[in-house]
């Protein structure tokens, strides 16, 4: 599984798409993204992990670097999507972060 | 040659961005401030920054709206700073050009290229705080992604300044 990571509308989808030479059907069979958003009240994210990682390529968006949210359902949500993205990233074989359309790969031996 | 430099906020992404123009060398240096003086904070901080930059002989540009009306009397480093200010400016200002903003930044950034050496522009990084936005604030943070997504794919070098420290994610730097 290759996990990519990104800030918001860094262009990780057009990555994915150009770089698997997928069109938006092979993307949407062959990967899951906004997954950061499942995380929040998700009772066991190994498990979630599990499920997501039978996609060849998982999205998320890095929502962890604002100010801390002023609601606890807010805080929490964004705690999970933390975790959820660390344990994909030990998941994956490979981690790429999109930056501005840039990849950069984090984990692996991947050349781009 | 085009330089973008993008970090959160106090990432240190000024300073780095103004070494590099100061690293250029000695020729003619401009500062294309963006900045609206709405009060007296404002005007104040303004005034500081300008007396700051002086000192390493930048000569002040203010262009709010529009970057294609700046024209520079010589052939030099330019350092634009900041374009999540113009992006505001261009989408809420009275005189700002609207739902056209990526394409009237795209076409000022090309006609600043071609009047200057090197360019350097500062952008802000704000998109790893949420996923989650509405009204204006979605509609700003999908243009200024747009406008980030276009200077990246124009310029020559990227640089993500961390901590102070330049992550450069294209090209080859001259510093790091």
């Amino acid at each position: 599984m290759v996990f990519v990571t990104g800030p918001l509308y860094s262009g990780k989808k057009t990555f994915v798409k150009e770089w698997m030479h997928w069109d938006e059907e092979s993307l949407s069979r062959n990967a899951m993204w906004n997954v950061q958003d499942l995380a929040a009240g998700c009772e066991n994210l190994e498990q979630l992990v599990e499920k997501l990682s039978q996609k060849q390529v998982v999205i998320a968006t890095e929502v962890g670097g604002g100010i801390v949210p002023a609601t606890a359902e807010e805080r929490a949500a964004r705690e999970a999507a933390g975790r959820l993205a660390c344990l994909l990233a030990q998941k994956a074989d490979t981690v790429i972060r999109v930056f501005y359309g840039i990849p950069t790969v984090l984990k692996g031996e991947e050349i781009l | 040659m085009m330089t973008l430099v993008i970090g959160g906020a106090a990432s240190g992404k000024s300073e780095f961005a103004e070494r590099l123009v100061l690293d250029a060398g000695n020729r003619p240096r401009y500062y294309i401030a963006t900045m609206q003086p709405f009060d007296d904070e404002c005007r104040e901080r303004i005034r500081r920054h300008r007396e700051m930059r002086a000192k390493k002989q930048f000569k002040t540009v203010e262009c709010f709206v529009n970057l294609e009306q700046v024209t520079l009397p010589q052939k030099g480093v330019v350092l634009l700073e900041c374009m999540s200010n113009l992006v505001a400016n261009e989408l809420y200002s009275l005189d700002g050009a609207g739902d056209a903003a990526v394409e009237s930044i795209h076409q000022g950034i090309l006609h600043l290229t071609s009047q200057c050496e090197e360019l350097v522009i500062v952008s802000n990084e704000v998109f790893s705080g949420g996923s989650d936005y509405k009204g204006d604030t979605l509609r700003y943070l999908r243009i200024l992604a747009q406008v980030n997504w276009m200077l990246a794919k124009e310029a020559n070098i990227v640089y993500e300044v961390v901590c102070g420290v330049p992550v450069r994610h294209k090209g080859k730097g001259r510093t790091t």
